[in-house]
């Protein structure tokens, strides 16, 4: 890290901010224009931080939590839960072997990041019995920049950008049975950070049982974390459009997979019931 | 205070893919991810726990232990994931009351303490009390300069210069730095 100790109060005041909101693309060039590389200070940060260690009354975390966040983020060793019902684990030590058995998200080469399309959904979609689309269903159109109405529906929503010239990518179905028949489209906008989901022939789901969830592949994140699209329902088998809720910028979409979870979503999807894909030719 | 029983550090195994010390950190930090999670979102919290901790699986090999230990730099990731998630969902916080004046934990007397916590917390005493107010529910709950305005009655800007001086203080003291004069 490079810390400035002494610098420009304007840029001072923009590593400020920078700890505690994202800063607008007008003040990132501020601050570079200043000759501050925000991306190697980061002083502020750890002063919030430290801040924020020092006033957090600390408390367990409740055990059946625990125990959720071991089965689905899939990071720890298969023997975490027992050793979460120890009062007091042992501390690690350097000569404890690795972890014998891997986490249940399929292995990603991770040298790859960010230079492929997701193999690994795609191979888990080629082993449910489907071809990737290849094109067919997409069109383009110039994007007009048009703004959405904020009271539109969500049909007219989607009309909107694409009526802007976002393109419109048709789903293909796997083998689930949830997908037997569906077709529809996704309309994702990476400069707006808005899309929505059309589905014809989708089964309805109970969410008490299960819901659907959007996982987005990012070029720019690692691919064995597609980023969270969202979790919704179906209730028709009709035209149903959805919006997306992608919980984290999506800098450059690469596929788009729903898949089948239990109520309420996964954070890290075992990928088991995946139904339906939609990536760019 | 003197903190600080030495740990393993871990951070460096799990950069290397270890899973055996992933599963270590969340023993020895989920009790903090957790904590801070809560005053953030209480609501959400569990979901924001799990994308904490897969941001700091991924993150992990950017640690660097010359700049902050590993407990602040979890407490910076975990930071920035929340104020990520409120970003996204552009919602107004839910925190715990802010009526009272912010407690300063016992640095230096749980496993998640640091050398940096201790020395924050004896910057923070320094600080006149409406700006320790103003910069714990900055820096800890998330909440804008202008929610913060609102729920406290100051004007806004001395939220903002409360702010601005109340870290610039903080980080001069972990820097050893003399703070210029405001």
């Amino acid at each position: 890290m490079k810390t400035h100790v002494m610098m420009h109060p304007r840029a001072e005041e923009l590593l400020v901010e920078r700890a505690l909101r994202p800063l607008s693309d007008a003040e990132q060039a501020e601050l570079a224009s200043l000759g501050v590389d925000a991306d190697a200070d980061d002083s502020f940060d750890v002063a919030a931080a430290a801040v924020m260690v020092a006033t957090t009354r600390v408390e367990p975390m409740p055990a059946d939590m625990l125990d959720r966040l071991a089965e689905r983020t899939g990071l720890v060793a298969p023997d975490f839960r027992r050793t979460l019902a120890g009062v007091a684990p042992p501390i690690a030590t350097a000569s404890q072997p690795a972890a014998p058995t891997p986490a249940p998200v399929i292995p990603i080469d991770r040298a790859r990041k960010g230079r492929r399309v997701s193999a690994a959904w795609v191979a888990a979609a080629a082993a449910a019995g489907i071809v990737l689309a290849t094109g067919a269903g997409m069109y383009l159109r110039r994007d007009a920049g048009t703004p959405t109405t904020p009271t539109a529906t969500p049909a007219e929503a989607r009309a909107e950008l694409l009526g802007g010239g976002t393109r419109a990518l048709a789903w293909t179905a796997t083998a689930d049975a949830t997908a037997k028949g569906a077709t529809g489209d996704v309309v994702w906008s990476d400069a707006k950070q808005r899309g929505y989901m059309r589905f014809v022939g989708l089964a309805a789901n109970d969410p008490k049982a299960w819901q659907y969830q959007l996982w987005i592949f990012d070029r720019t994140r690692d691919e064995a974390f597609p980023v969270d699209g969202g979790v919704f329902d179906v209730s028709s088998t009709g035209e149903v459009i959805v919006p997306i809720s992608a919980k984290l910028h999506v800098d450059q979409a690469t596929l788009f997979a729903v898949t089948v979870e239990r109520p309420g979503g996964v954070v890290v999807s075992k990928r088991e019931r995946i139904v339906v894909t939609a990536k760019p030719s | 205070m003197e903190p600080l029983a030495v740990q393993e550090p871990l951070l460096a195994r799990i950069a290397a893919g270890d899973r055996v010390a992933m599963r270590e950190c969340l023993t020895r930090y989920s009790g903090l991810v957790w904590s801070i999670a809560r005053r953030f979102e209480l609501g959400d919290a569990e979901d924001a726990v799990q994308e904490i901790f897969l941001d700091l699986w991924k993150s992990a090999a950017r640690y660097d232990g010359n700049v902050a230990s590993e407990s602040v730099f979890i407490a910076m990731i975990a930071r920035r994931r929340l104020i990520d998630r409120r970003r996204m969902r552009g919602r107004r916080p839910v925190t715990e009351s802010i009526a009272d004046e912010p407690q300063v934990a016992a640095a230096g007397s749980s496993p998640e303490a640091s050398a940096e916590a201790s020395q924050a917390a004896r910057a923070l005493d320094r600080l006149k009390p409406d700006q320790r107010r103003v910069l714990v529910l900055s820096a800890c709950h998330g909440m804008s300069h202008g929610e913060i305005a609102e729920a406290t009655g100051l004007p806004l800007g001395t939220v903002k210069a409360h702010v601005r001086r109340g870290l610039i203080s903080i980080r001069a003291a972990l820097l050893g730095v003399q703070e210029e004069p405001a």
